[in-house]
């Protein structure tokens, strides 16, 4: 192990381009379902945040979430697919940007209800913003399971570490709150960029 | 003997070929993609002395005053940046940039150098009020960036973990003399920060 460390760690430094659209790559509607939300920071801050939000929550919240969250993405991409978007949506989705980063920051204990109401809500809504008119039969399912998977795979791997860190270590509550506080900071920031200059004109 | 030298030839060999074969995009003109994003946020604070040291500060003083200032003001410090940021985004013009951000150096420099412990409401409000200084430095370049967003992510990261450098330096507080190095880290930025707010002021050059 100790020899392959240093090749490990140059391998590391190398990091790549990447990009939240594959025109040039054409790995399939899939990968570009599931890479799409994870590539773009407007939608994975978000995703972070409520997965931090599930770690902090009691257990069976945070299960029951590894669930209802990639069903109600599904649901909101296949509405984001069929139907043109609204603007709506994209503020109302800033708005789970900064709110869910600020929960986070506070370390609210949700009532299990409300816990999964906010998931499912937000889930509908980042769905549809994922949501893309390209896609067509097989494309189109194969995009929303991308999506879908990604949801999992993202809420799975991000509220199990939160809730394995803020339950294993001292410090580990205090990262977490860390971590969404500078979620919150991002939301504050882009949704001011992109608020403030519709209401200066 | 013969064999180990065979393996360590064959090591170099994989290496050599593994970064030949992990070449990187070259961009004729540059701020392209995220560049002008997430990679020029995040070393916003950190080719900026001023911005540096005092939020290495931050860190630093909240290690000193322990729980639950270690948490709070390094929290307190992003999100009240994040409202400076506000400002600097809508374009408000908030006077003495340079000088606040000089003075929040020398101020949460001589916090550690001293040892003070006010009470934790006017630790916050102390680290709010500068935070809004550095936001709004950083906010007012977020418009023009390549990603706004990224960009806005970069500088607020790189904030983060500045403020996780000065708590993990501040560990040292649990031994006596670590205290005292502690005490003249803080020391030697509040010099700096009397230097960058003898600068803002004009006095040299």
């Amino acid at each position: 192990m100790q020899r392959k460390l240093p090749l490990i760690l140059v391998l590391a430094l190398i990091p790549q381009c990447s990009w939240a659209h594959l025109v040039s790559t054409r790995f399939g509607e899939f990968y570009a379902g599931m890479l799409h939300p994870v590539l773009a920071l407007n939608h994975l801050l978000p995703w972070l945040a409520l997965a931090l939000l599930a770690g902090l929550q009691p257990v069976e919240s945070a299960r029951r979430n590894l669930l209802l969250f990639p069903l109600a993405v599904a649901t909101g991409t296949v509405l984001g697919c069929l139907f043109p978007e609204s603007s709506l949506i994209s503020q109302v989705n800033l708005l789970a940007f900064f709110s869910l980063g600020l929960l986070v920051t506070l370390a609210l204990r949700l009532h299990q209800s409300l816990f999964t109401a906010v998931a499912l809500v937000f889930g509908v809504i980042e769905g549809y913003g994922n949501g893309t008119l390209d896609v067509f039969g097989t494309g189109f399912l194969l995009y929303v399971a991308g999506v879908t998977v990604a949801a999992y795979i993202v809420m799975t791997i991000t509220s199990a570490a939160a809730n394995w860190i803020s339950g294993h270590q001292q410090w580990g509550s205090i990262a977490v709150r860390a971590l969404g506080s500078w979620i919150m900071a991002a939301g504050i920031l882009y949704s001011g960029f992109l608020i403030l200059p519709a209401l200066q004109s | 003997m013969k064999y180990l030298a065979l393996k360590q030839h064959t090591t170099k060999w994989t290496l050599t070929l593994t970064l030949l074969t992990m070449a990187g995009t070259a961009s004729a003109h540059t701020e392209t993609g995220v560049a002008g994003g997430l990679i020029s946020g995040f070393l916003h604070p950190l080719f900026g002395l001023d911005h540096l040291i005092a939020m290495v500060a931050v860190g630093l003083w909240g290690a000193q005053l322990e729980r639950p200032a270690i948490w709070l003001l390094p929290i307190t410090f992003p999100a009240v940046m994040a409202v400076g940021g506000l400002l600097g985004v809508a374009g408000v013009a908030l006077p003495g940039i340079e000088i606040g951000i000089a003075l929040s150096a020398l101020a949460l420099g001589t916090m550690v150098a001293t040892n003070a412990r006010p009470p934790l409401w006017i630790a916050a409000v102390l680290v709010g009020f500068f935070a809004v200084f550095h936001g709004h430095a950083h906010g007012a370049e977020l418009p023009t960036a390549a990603n706004p967003l990224a960009y806005g992510v970069g500088f607020i990261t790189c904030t983060g973990l500045l403020h996780l450098s000065g708590i993990l330096l501040g560990t040292l507080t649990r031994w006596p003399a670590g205290r005292q190095a502690i005490r003249g880290l803080g020391g030697l930025i509040a010099a700096l920060g009397a230097y960058f707010s003898a600068a803002a002021f004009g006095l040299i050059a």
